[in-house]
């Protein structure tokens, strides 16, 4: 799991909640080898939808802990050690859940139960077309009411995910490259801008922590990187209306990225020997070299999620679509 | 393949070790998949030539989604926009190719001729060379994204008897929405090239305007779909195809008069030939190029026949079995001496044709005394107004597309 110093657990993702819960307790034995994991007791156990127990089933897949086999759900263990499948409630298992964990589970208000699923829902839609979200519905889905349906509404209204039409309905997408193209230019108009602004403000030698991670620390992500350098350096500026803006103009490209990701878009490789120029810069050079990349790496990226955006069009429209998502 | 076709013995202890042939795998469409070219290659190389032939759509996401299934992936320079950056491919050497040096301007600088016209959307250049930073451009270097091959400017086909000959009133993509082609009109299916003759038709009748057509907005999108949808309610369109052999089916049907094709098509009509004929369209042609690709996984000795088969198709037998279905080479030189010259003559220099000419599988394709509409290969090359693309609202364009189809067909049921 990469650091996230400034971030409490309760704000992670559930998924990673999940991940972690289930990849200690594989690998200290408490699930042994050949059991089944399925979704659906897994949720119920940790209190949350199916999705994020999906998710984590899936990274703890890649991570070679758990194994697709010939039924549903997955086994504890690498593939192909022939281990006859075990079928016990997973509930019978004394899961040595962390306290922390356990809190940040539980603490998360009502709607934020729901919101990543939702949220992953409606983003990746977009690349689809245009939906609209009928309230009812969505309320049915989840088995809850309208009140917290609402709260998950205008949290995605505030990412810009979704938006309401003449008629009062809620609609979501589509995504469209130029959509992405004005966000990104927005983006390298103004990050700069608040770079230039926060120079007196930064902490240097976090980012020099930083700039000796990458490459060091396999966990370190580009977007870990990207979340560093809005955290430490872009949020810094002594502007809060300029930072606002900015937070709110990645939100919805941030909420894409996860959900291309999702669909299982390949993801950039390349981004982290960017993000080591640019942090070098910014610790070790003065503000206006840093700034001038990042103006740089932020067309780069722009190109780059203009090229992802067309390879979208490959994924068949029969992905699973949430029920309460009809196509307009 | 041989071994398979040995009779089944017992085994015997002295028998020598049982070898695998070598074996490369290929995968394409119809375009270049043509069993001569398989067999020849064959031959020459002394490996195995394994085909997988998919239709445009399906070879390009199974090529981009599943990169372990194939050594060579055979298709256009537009679909490395998706399998290029999907990350299914790698870079080619330059240096590994013998013959690099023969392929043409067209191919390596984006036209015939320092005065050709450019086209619209993406040259083949555009994605030709490995930038810094894992993009495609058309700034030279050593490393490219697929070795250019076969090529040609596409236009639409159309009745003589309803538009005339083309000398009175000269073929125009306008057509492809004319009143006079009323229920007997076909689009080819695939959105980075249907979509481009259909806006070509539009532009050309002066219903829209395109700032761009190579790159359109969504805005232009919606206008373009709506006035086919418009068209499509009132019965103007009797289908649309995505192979070779149902674009000919639509023709022994007697259904079109007027749709895209594709060259190859033309000498595979039989008699409906006499009044169904390529256009040179006065706005000029819809451009594509193809080419092979090495698929990412290949390493070692296998990396070594892919670039074999590489060179292999720039040798002159490739080219000459794509000639006698229409198509160019990028390294005409070596083509032109496996050709015969009166081959030649009619496929490249727009002569007529002096013998009735065969097609790759044998069968008379062109009849002595006809001459390819558009003339030399030059003529039709300077002539290109638009290349097969992927734009940037490919996917938004794409799935318009495929409700449009949806709706053409339905119509037809």
């Amino acid at each position: 799991m990469m650091a996230r110093p400034n971030k409490p657990l309760s704000q992670e993702p559930r998924y990673r909640l999940i991940t972690q819960v289930l990849r200690s307790n594989i690998i200290s034995g408490v699930l042994p080898e050949g059991l089944v994991l399925l979704e659906g007791p897994i949720a119920a156990l940790m209190q949350t939808s199916r999705m994020p127990v999906q998710a984590a089933l899936r990274m703890l897949s890649a991570e070679g802990l758990v194994h697709r086999f010939d039924g549903r759900g997955y086994l504890v263990g690498a593939a192909g050690q022939g281990v006859a499948p075990l079928r016990r409630d997973i509930g019978e298992f004394d899961l040595d859940i962390p306290q922390q964990v356990d809190a940040a589970l539980q603490m998360r208000g009502t709607w934020k139960h729901f919101y990543d699923e939702v949220e992953e829902q409606v983003a990746s839609c977009q690349v689809f077309g245009e939906f609209r979200i009928v309230e009812t519905e969505l309320a049915d889905y989840l088995a809850v009411s309208r009140t917290v349906v609402r709260d998950v509404l205008s949290r995605l209204q505030e990412r810009g995910l979704i938006r309401k039409n003449a008629s009062s309905h809620w609609i979501a997408g589509p995504l469209t490259a130029r959509t992405l193209r004005e966000k990104f230019e927005l983006r390298a108009i103004v990050e700069p801008v608040a770079l230039r602004l926060a120079a007196p403000h930064i902490d240097y030698s976090q980012i020099e922590d930083f700039r000796d991670r990458i490459g060091a620390d396999p966990g370190l992500t580009p977007e870990d990187l990207e979340d560093a350098l809005m955290e430490h350096c872009i949020a810094q500026a002594p502007n809060t209306a300029l930072v606002a803006m900015i937070q709110n103009n990645q939100m919805l490209l941030t909420s894409v990225n996860r959900a291309l990701t999702g669909l299982g878009l390949p993801e950039d490789e390349i981004a982290l020997d960017q993000y080591r120029t640019l942090f070098d810069l910014i610790a070790r050079h003065p503000i206006d070299s840093a700034a001038e990349y990042l103006r740089d790496h932020l067309h780069i990226m722009a190109r780059k999620n203009l090229a992802r955006m067309k390879i979208v069009a490959v994924i068949s429209e029969t992905v699973r679509i949430a029920p309460y998502l009809s196509a307009q | 393949m041989a071994l398979q076709d040995q009779p089944n013995t017992t085994p015997d202890l002295a028998a020598p070790p049982h070898t695998e042939r070598r074996r490369l795998r290929v995968r394409g469409t119809s375009i270049t998949l043509l069993k001569e070219v398989q067999e020849r290659a064959q031959a020459d190389l002394g490996f195995d030539v394994a085909y997988e032939l998919l239709d445009f759509i399906a070879c390009q996401r199974k090529s981009a989604m599943e990169p372990e299934g194939y050594d060579i992936y055979e298709q256009c320079f537009h679909n490395l926009d998706i399998v290029w950056f999907w990350g299914a491919l790698q870079p080619i050497d330059t240096h590994r190719i013998a013959d690099w040096g023969k392929i043409t301007d067209l191919s390596k600088e984006g036209g015939i001729s320092k005065y050709a016209w450019r086209g619209h959307g993406d040259a083949p250049v555009r994605k030709l060379y490995v930038q810094p930073g894992g993009f495609l451009g058309p700034k030279q270097g050593r490393h490219i994204s697929m070795l250019p091959t076969v090529h040609n400017m596409d236009s639409f086909g159309f009745d003589t008897r309803i538009f005339g000959d083309g000398d009175l009133e000269r073929p125009s993509w306008a057509w492809l929405l004319d009143r006079r082609a009323k229920g007997r009109i076909a689009l080819v299916d695939e959105p980075a090239i249907g979509i481009f003759d259909a806006a070509l038709a539009a532009e050309a009748a002066g219903e829209l305007r395109f700032a761009d057509i190579g790159n359109m907005t969504t805005a232009e999108i919606d206008a373009l779909m709506a006035l086919l949808e418009d068209r499509c309610r009132q019965g103007y369109f009797c289908g649309s195809w995505r192979t070779g052999e149902q674009a000919a089916r639509q023709l022994h049907d007697d259904r079109v008069s007027v749709q895209s094709m594709w060259s190859p098509v033309y000498g595979n009509i039989g008699k409906m030939a006499e009044t169904f004929v390529e256009s040179a369209p006065i706005e000029g042609y819809r451009a594509w190029h193809g080419g092979a690709s090495l698929s990412r996984q290949l390493e070692g000795a296998r990396l070594d026949m892919g670039y074999e088969y590489l060179n292999w198709w720039l040798d002159g037998y490739a080219g000459a079995v794509m000639a006698r279905q229409g198509y160019y080479m990028s390294a005409p030189e070596s083509t032109k001496s496996t050709l015969a010259p009166e081959e030649w003559a009619y496929w490249y220099e727009g002569a007529a044709a002096a013998r009735d000419l065969l097609g790759p599988s044998g069968m008379v394709v062109v009849k002595q005394g006809a001459r390819r509409a558009g003339g030399t290969y030059h003529d039709r090359a300077n002539r290109i107004a638009v290349w097969n693309t992927v734009m940037e609202e490919y996917n938004y364009a794409t799935r318009a597309w495929h409700r449009f189809i949806g709706r053409v067909n339905e119509v037809q049921k």
